[in-house]
């Protein structure tokens, strides 16, 4: 089929192609000289097998590049390439056996040396077969791709872990003068790039040779990343007494910089542009240490807290980083839960809760100056306190400084001032600053106050301070023995300034009862010389006294009543009014073998001076001649003269006077438990006094309207007077009363149960 | 204010025109008088009567509660009633009715008026809430037969049996939707 302009085609095709390979040289010479070029120079490109010593030839380098120039001016390169890569395919199962032999040994023993072995065996295998660089760049390009790519693919899983273990060993070997027994010595090329030769150059130039750094870049940073945890956990963990930040940083520029320029800025030429190739990486490390240092610092803001003051450092620390680190939902949501967790439960005690939480106050203020924190913090633990019921109680006992506990929850430093109330933002003040931008809706902006007026501030109204100082004051001015009220009438004049004259004035009419009484006393003693120095109340100024109201008897009844005659002699208008249960009476007992001293309460007197009368008289005898007393009082009362050895229990419920002391080594005397009643209620007790009102209102008007919701019930109380109570204070009310069964409840609808 | 008031209390005439003319005054004062009285009555504990107001809205609609005194033909019944104070009270009796039905010979059976001295021409102002209904309760066993608003019932009065009959016929106990 073959057309003559078919077959001259082919001869023409022919003739060419012998033409370029002959270069117009006579007869086939040209010819010859090229395929003796060709056969050189694959032979020399040939993949040898690193295993067979036989395969290391020497080569003469002026006759292969020769060679390659012939091929070159023939322009047989691409297929002389062609046959290489072709060739390497064939070689490449001598890698893939090393490979696997290194890393089932790494597999074996987990030792990074296998790794780095298998790193500069690859090295090797790599270098062995790389073409002359007179081939051309394109020649080299394509084998590296190629001798990567299948190192790539034969590479299992577990050396990234190994490369891993050996990446994060650099920084060891970085810093160590002397490089461990598997590392080849540095070689002089890489020397110039950093003044000391460091161990870890070889390993480097290694990594970036088989193409390593770029493929595994993420892997290369996380582990810098982890370097940088482990050490600054190791570090800082639980040291709040220094600021750590500073230290981390320089510690970022001695050790972990020099490190990255191995990863990161291998190309740079001069230290400038190392700095400018590190700039964006370092940064990147920054922040890490930062989010670090601030992670570790929130897990740790509960005991921080706790330590403050002397862990303002860490909180110094933890300012900066959040700055730097959006952290800040994060601490508020670990500080929460640590305080839901450790302080809001009912095993915390109400004081240490407002410790802590003065401490949240100081601490978060430090961190946070607008107080946003603090707000979204105190929350949940202002309402927590305003459930407690007695925290009034614990913040007045601090106001007034008990003096024992020692640490106060006010600073003594800081200067009292009046309480201060919630201001309206002043926009015409040039320094206004908009709320921060994570600031909740209900966001109140919380001028730096001091401590008290935010204790104060958990409660809507100050009255229930006033109210419970009240009662403290009483407490404490019925304690006061020797006539000296200086300290009460200090704490009250500090209170004063925090509160204002208004509030304290009942509180001002107490302190005057109490001078007035001495007054009065001292005039009284003047007439007829008395033992009695009672002290003089003005009823409608003091919190309801505990009632009680047995009646003296013999010879202490005529001392009241002498007493109150000269009184009322004294002041026409008056008239004394005994609460004969509170004060001490110091007492001689006259016995027949003895004289027995004591210092005891009322009740205590009264019943040994029924036992002038007899010797022996049952309980119920006692409480009937001195009125009403509940029993355990009664039996208290001669628990103390039992103690004194002064009375026996004879039989049950009898008691007997000891004329004669009975041997007291026979009954060793226990040591008694005496719990004080509280002479004030407190205001739980009158409150539930109120309580009482409150109930015969509801009784009334569910007796005459029938059944009520309870929001009807809540509005109507408003004719009972002083109801302050919420509608979940009544629902509460009601459901105990339901409990009581003196009302029942259908479908929100409250009845009072037939009787 | 209070006092000042009471004590014009004799001039009963005059004391009604200063009412009216000064209204938002005196309302006042009886709100205060309202309240106190309920005060009083809340805390008295007497047993077989109670009052209170209907609504939290209105101090001067009362709904009271009389329970028959123990050992009158009426022991053991409740009655309602309904009372309603004027704007010049305490210087002008309340006007009270029974809203249960009350066989009774000086209650109207139908509309609940109730014939009582004190409640017409012999009020004073130093009667109270407490007082009426301490009088109301006290009317039912000891009625007075001579001037009867039920005629009927004043003549049964002394044949308790027929009495009683015809009062349980009427009666109807107090259920309890009787809200207001």
């Amino acid at each position: 089929m073959a057309t003559d302009a078919l077959k001259r085609q082919i001869a023409g095709k022919w003739q060419n192609s012998f033409a370029r390979l002959n270069r117009d040289q006579e007869g086939i010479v040209g010819l010859l000289v090229f395929s003796e070029a060709w056969t050189l120079a694959t032979e020399f490109l040939h993949p040898r097998d690193l295993n067979d010593p036989a395969a290391n030839k020497d080569w003469d380098m002026s006759q292969v590049r020769v060679a390659v120039e012939t091929l070159s001016r023939s322009k047989m390169l691409p297929l002389l390439l062609e046959n290489f890569l072709e060739d390497m395919r064939k070689q490449q199962h001598l890698i893939t056996r090393d490979v696997q032999q290194y890393i089932s040994q790494y597999e074996e023993a987990e030792d990074i040396h296998h790794i780095a072995r298998l790193i500069y065996r690859l090295l090797e295998w790599y270098r062995a077969w790389v073409p002359i660089s007179e081939l051309g760049h394109t020649i080299l390009s394509a084998y590296t791709l190629t001798f990567q790519t299948h190192v790539y693919s034969i590479l299992p899983p577990s050396f990234s872990r190994g490369f891993k273990q050996l990446v994060n060993a650099t920084f060891e070997i970085g810093m160590s003068p002397i490089a461990p027994p598997w590392l080849p010595p540095t070689p002089p090329a890489l020397q110039s790039l950093v003044p000391a030769p460091r161990p870890d150059l070889p390993l480097w130039g290694a990594f970036e040779q088989l193409g390593l750094l770029d493929r595994n870049e993420s892997l290369i940073s996380s582990v810098c990343y982890e370097h940088i945890e482990a050490h600054i956990l190791g570090t800082c963990a639980r040291r709040w007494s220094e600021r750590m930040l500073q230290p981390m940083r320089e510690w970022m520029t001695n050790k972990i910089v020099p490190w990255m320029v191995m990863p990161y800025a291998r190309g740079a030429r001069s230290a400038e542009e190392a700095r400018s190739m590190l700039q964006g990486v370092g940064s990147r490390f920054d922040f890490h240490v930062c989010k670090t240092l601030s992670d570790l610092r929130t897990r740790e803001i509960f005991d921080i807290i706790i330590d403050f003051p002397d862990s303002q450092p860490a909180l110094e620390d933890l300012k900066e980083c959040l700055q730097r680190v959006d952290q800040r939902s994060q601490l508020v949501q670990t500080l929460r839960k640590a305080n839901r967790k450790r302080l809001l439960h009912p095993g915390a005690d109400t004081k240490d809760i407002l410790t802590q939480y003065v401490s949240i106050i100081r601490c978060l203020r430090l961190v946070d100056p607008p107080g946003v924190l603090l707000f979204k913090v105190a929350d949940p633990i202002r309402r927590y306190l305003r459930e407690r019921p007695d925290t009034i109680r614990c913040i007045v006992a601090s106001l007034v400084g008990d003096g024992e506990s020692g640490d106060s929850l006010v600073d003594e430093n800081e200067p009292i001032q009046p309480l201060q109330q919630i201001q309206v933002e002043d926009y015409t003040d040039p320094s206004w600053e908009p709320e921060p931008i994570d600031a909740g809706p209900d966001f109140r902006t919380n001028k730096p106050s001091d401590v008290i007026s935010t204790l104060v501030s958990i409660y809507d109204s100050k009255d229930l301070f006033v109210r419970e100082l009240q009662v403290l004051l009483a407490q404490r001015l019925l304690a006061i023995t020797d006539g000296n009220f200086d300290r009460e009438r200090r704490n009250i004049e500090i209170l004063k300034i925090r509160f204002g004259e208004a509030a304290l004035q009942v509180c001002e009419v107490m302190l005057r009862d109490m001078t007035e009484s001495k007054r009065i006393d001292q005039h009284v003693q003047s007439q007829k010389n008395m033992i009695l120095h009672p002290t003089i109340i003005s009823r409608h100024f003091w919190p309801p006294l505990q009632a009680g109201k047995f009646v003296m008897p013999g010879q202490f009844k005529q001392i009241q009543d002498d007493y109150a005659q000269e009184f009322h002699a004294f002041k026409q208008d008056k008239k004394l009014r005994w609460l004969p249960h509170l004060g001490t009476i110091h007492l001689e007992i006259e016995l027949q073998d003895r004289t027995v001293p004591a210092d005891v309460p009322p009740l205590e007197a009264a019943f040994i001076e029924l036992f002038s009368e007899k010797d022996t008289w049952t309980v119920d005898e006692l409480i009937a001649r001195v009125g009403s007393v509940d029993r355990p009082a009664a039996l208290k009362a001669l628990a103390t003269w039992v103690d004194m050895g002064v009375v026996k229990e004879g039989a049950p419920n009898q008691y007997i006077l000891l004329e004669v002391a009975e041997d007291a080594a026979t009954h060793p005397r226990p040591t008694r438990m005496v719990e004080e009643a509280p002479a004030v209620l407190t205001v739980e007790q009158q409150q539930a006094d109120q309580m009482k009102v409150f109930w015969k209102f509801i009784e009334g008007m569910l007796r005459n309207l029938g059944t009520l919701p309870l929001d009807r019930i809540q509005t109507m109380l408003k004719f009972a007077p002083n109801y302050d109570r919420t509608i979940e204070q009544l629902g509460a009310f009601m459901e105990a009363a339901r409990r009581e069964g003196m009302v029942t409840v259908s479908g929100g609808m409250w009845k009072l149960s037939r009787a | 204010m209070e006092q000042l008031t009471m004590s014009l209390a004799p001039a009963r005439t005059s004391q009604k025109s200063a009412a009216a003319g000064s209204g938002g005054e005196s309302a006042g004062s009886v709100t205060k008088r309202l309240s106190s009285e309920l005060m009083t009555l809340m805390m008295s504990s007497s047993p077989g009567i109670s009052a209170f107001p209907k609504s939290d809205a209105n101090l001067f609609e009362w709904a009271g509660t009389i329970e028959g005194a123990p050992s009158t033909i009426y022991a053991g019944l409740t009655f309602k009633i309904s009372i309603s104070f004027p704007s010049n009270y305490p210087y002008a009796a309340p006007i009270i009715r029974f809203v249960t039905p009350c066989y009774h010979p000086n209650v109207d059976i139908v509309g609940g008026a109730i014939c009582l001295d004190i409640l017409q021409d012999k009020w004073s102002a130093v009667y109270s809430v407490q007082t009426i209904l301490l009088s109301l309760q006290s009317l039912l066993g000891e009625p007075n037969n001579a001037s009867p608003l039920n005629p009927d019932a004043a003549n049964l009065w002394d044949s308790p049996e027929d009495f009683k009959a015809q009062l349980m016929k009427h009666y109807r106990p107090i259920n309890d939707e009787g809200s207001a």
